[in-house]
């Protein structure tokens, strides 16, 4: 007896919690949430996470107590498909990864040289990730937009075979889950050679110029070799034209190029080739190569938001289908 | 020589449409029914926007969507598109196109004033995902926009001006009725905007929705309009309320498309 009684009145409290006057209030509060999260800038996670959950909740038990859903499939699928792509993008906000990392031409990816922000429950392997910068070419079309970034690539795919390949626009390279774009965020590397004087075998290494034609005028940056105490300014100087504003262009290294060194009161002028003596060891200036910023993506719901949303949108469209030709709308 | 044929053509259309909007009006004022008049001014019209449309789009070398100019010139196309299939297939609303046309004046005066240059295609722009998007979203409007026409009756003939002009029309259930037909037929056009724009921004840019102004102001817009159906369905809404929700969806709508895009520049092109 007081079973039954207890078990209608749960049942009372999900009919409730499933009543469709509470909709239209929730999704009032939806757009109210998005609103907020839109003017704090998406800081405000629960303005949209609260209303969301409760939009969950109102179809979950509106699905258990109200008989529409149980005459009319399409509708019972349209709002199933609903929670579904609101439970995935949840799920994508907590495993998601994203990313940026800079290569020069030559240069291997490591998953220590990426910057990267994830969910907590990030579970992909950024590890196993292996590719290599070969170079890159970026067109611009007239008044210095960019038209065409294509990167070339060596790559170690899944099964552990090398690969080579062309990468750019809308062609990212895929491994592992992760998907990597070259953007127009590169620039110049002058890249150096080296010899402590300590003895020890000589290093190569490069140095990222901010990028261009972004810090067109700011081409200059404070440094320290490898294993050295040394504090240096160095700065690329050409007067080329690289990107004419008036005519379609290509982003290339210049030709004539010089790189001034400062450390304290001294200052150098290097070309491809010379070198400085410092007091902890011998830098010689290889030449200028140029450098790729690659913005990196982790997120494996994709294709199932993809999915979930076009099952919704076409049970939708059944349910207003049949719901239509049934009668006609003058009738 | 074909920016010329390309403005001529252009002119003629306007001047069309606007001779469809004045008979309509007219037709109205005077208890007149011009229809098939109005109808073929409209349809000329079309052939010729469309004619500029196709000159332009070959001389510039890219299709109307990128700059203020362009996206009037083919909304203005695809909205009097939408809306004279549906006065050719509705008989019984084409009082509506004197309340319909009167919204497009107001998109063509615009279109005067803004300035036509030529424009450059961002690279994001280049992709099968993009025509489809535009597609879904100006179908979308398009729906809306004949759902206001016949809001606008339900609430005209509660006033003093209508006189019995609109008596004669289905009474306002119907009206009701239909008009929520056309916004069902919206929201799954608008969902489909979404999805697909979603598709091109994760394709284009790496990411599917990142609450720029443009997304935030479509998810308000699709989110109104699933308000609107449950609150009409929850709370039977009389037909004067339900008017005026879907003339909201509208304003919204118009937001999203030309105001967002007006007062904030190039939300919509990427890293470009
Ligand atoms: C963003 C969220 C939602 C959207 C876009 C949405 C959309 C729709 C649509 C398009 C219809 C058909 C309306 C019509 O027949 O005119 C509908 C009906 C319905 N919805 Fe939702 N809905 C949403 C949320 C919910 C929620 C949270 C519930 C939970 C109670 C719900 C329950 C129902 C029910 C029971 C019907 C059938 C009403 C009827 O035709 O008599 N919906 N919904």
């Amino acid at each position: 007896m007081t079973m039954i009684y207890k078990e209608s009145m749960i049942w009372t409290g999900i009919s409730k919690l499933g009543s469709l006057k509470l909709t239209p209030v929730i999704l009032a509060l939806v757009g109210i949430g998005a609103a907020i999260s839109y003017r704090n800038e998406g800081t405000t996670t629960w303005a949209m996470a609260l209303p969301l959950f409760l939009v969950a909740l109102n179809i979950l038990a509106a699905v258990l107590t109200n008989k529409k859903f149980h005459r009319n499939k399409p509708l019972l699928i349209f709002h199933l498909a609903l929670i579904a792509v609101v439970v995935l993008v949840a799920l994508g906000r907590l495993t998601y990864l994203r990313g940026h990392v800079e290569l020069t031409e030559g240069e291997e990816f490591s998953s220590q040289l990426a910057e990267v922000e994830k969910g907590p429950w990030h579970w992909g392997n950024l590890n196993l990730v292996s590719f290599a910068n070969e170079g890159f070419t970026v067109q611009y079309s007239s008044g210095v937009k960019v038209k065409k970034i294509e990167n070339s690539i060596r790559w170690r795919d899944e099964e552990g075979k090398e690969q080579q390949g062309v990468i750019g626009g809308l062609v990212p390279l895929k491994l592992h889950g992760y998907k990597f774009y070259p953007s127009a965020n590169k620039g110049f590397a002058p890249t150096f050679i080296w010899r402590p004087k300590k003895g020890g075998s000589p290093m190569l290494g490069s140095v990222h110029l901010p990028s261009y034609p972004m810090h067109e005028y700011r081409q200059a940056l404070a440094w320290t070799p490898p294993a050295s105490e040394t504090n240096l300014w160095i700065m690329l100087q050409f007067d080329e034209v690289i990107l004419d504003p008036a005519q379609p262009s290509l982003f290339r290294a210049p030709r004539n190029y010089q790189l001034i060194v400062r450390s304290g009161e001294q200052r150098w002028q290097l070309k491809p080739g010379e070198s400085v003596t410092l007091p902890d060891g011998v830098l010689e200036f290889e030449g200028l190569r140029n450098w790729m910023g690659y913005s990196m993506v982790y997120d494996f719901t994709l294709p199932w938001i993809l999915a979930a949303a076009m099952l919704a949108v076409g049970s939708m469209a059944a349910y207003f289908w049949s719901k239509f030709t049934s009668r006609p709308w003058d009738k | 020589m074909t920016a010329g044929l390309e403005l001529q053509a252009l002119w003629a259309a306007l001047v069309l449409y606007v001779l469809a909007g004045s008979t309509a009006i007219f037709g109205v004022v005077l208890r007149r029914k011009p229809e098939r008049m109005v109808l073929a001014f409209l349809i000329i019209g079309l052939v010729l926007h469309t004619i500029t449309i196709g000159l332009r789009w070959e001389r510039v070398g890219h299709g109307p969507y990128i700059n203020m100019y362009e996206m009037l010139l083919s909304n203005i196309w695809s909205l009097i598109l939408i809306y004279s299939i549906a006065y050719w297939r509705l008989p019984a609303i084409r009082a509506t196109a004197a309340l319909v046309m009167p919204i497009i004046f107001m998109l063509m005066g615009w279109l005067l004033m803004s300035n036509p240059y030529d424009g450059n295609e961002p690279n994001t722009y280049h992709t099968i995902w993009m025509f489809i998007h535009i597609g879904f979203a100006k179908v979308f409007l398009g729906t809306v926009l004949v759902a206001v026409g016949i809001s606008g009756i339900i609430l005209l003939r509660q006033g003093r001006f209508s006189g019995g002009r609109f008596a004669r029309m289905p009474d306002d259930k119907k009206l009701d009725e239909l008009s929520f037909r056309l916004m069902a037929i919206g929201l799954i056009f608008e969902s489909l905007m979404l999805i697909t724009g979603a598709i091109w921004a994760q394709d284009a840019l790496g990411r599917y929705w990142n609450w720029d102004p443009l997304e935030t102001w479509a998810f308000l817009t699709w989110i109104f309009v699933a308000f609107s159906l449950h609150l009409r369905l929850a709370y039977k809404t009389t037909p004067r309320t339900s008017s005026y929700m879907i003339i909201v969806v509208f304003v919204l709508a118009f937001l999203t498309f030309f105001g967002v895009p007006f007062v904030t520049p190039a939300p919509h092109q990427g890293i470009g």
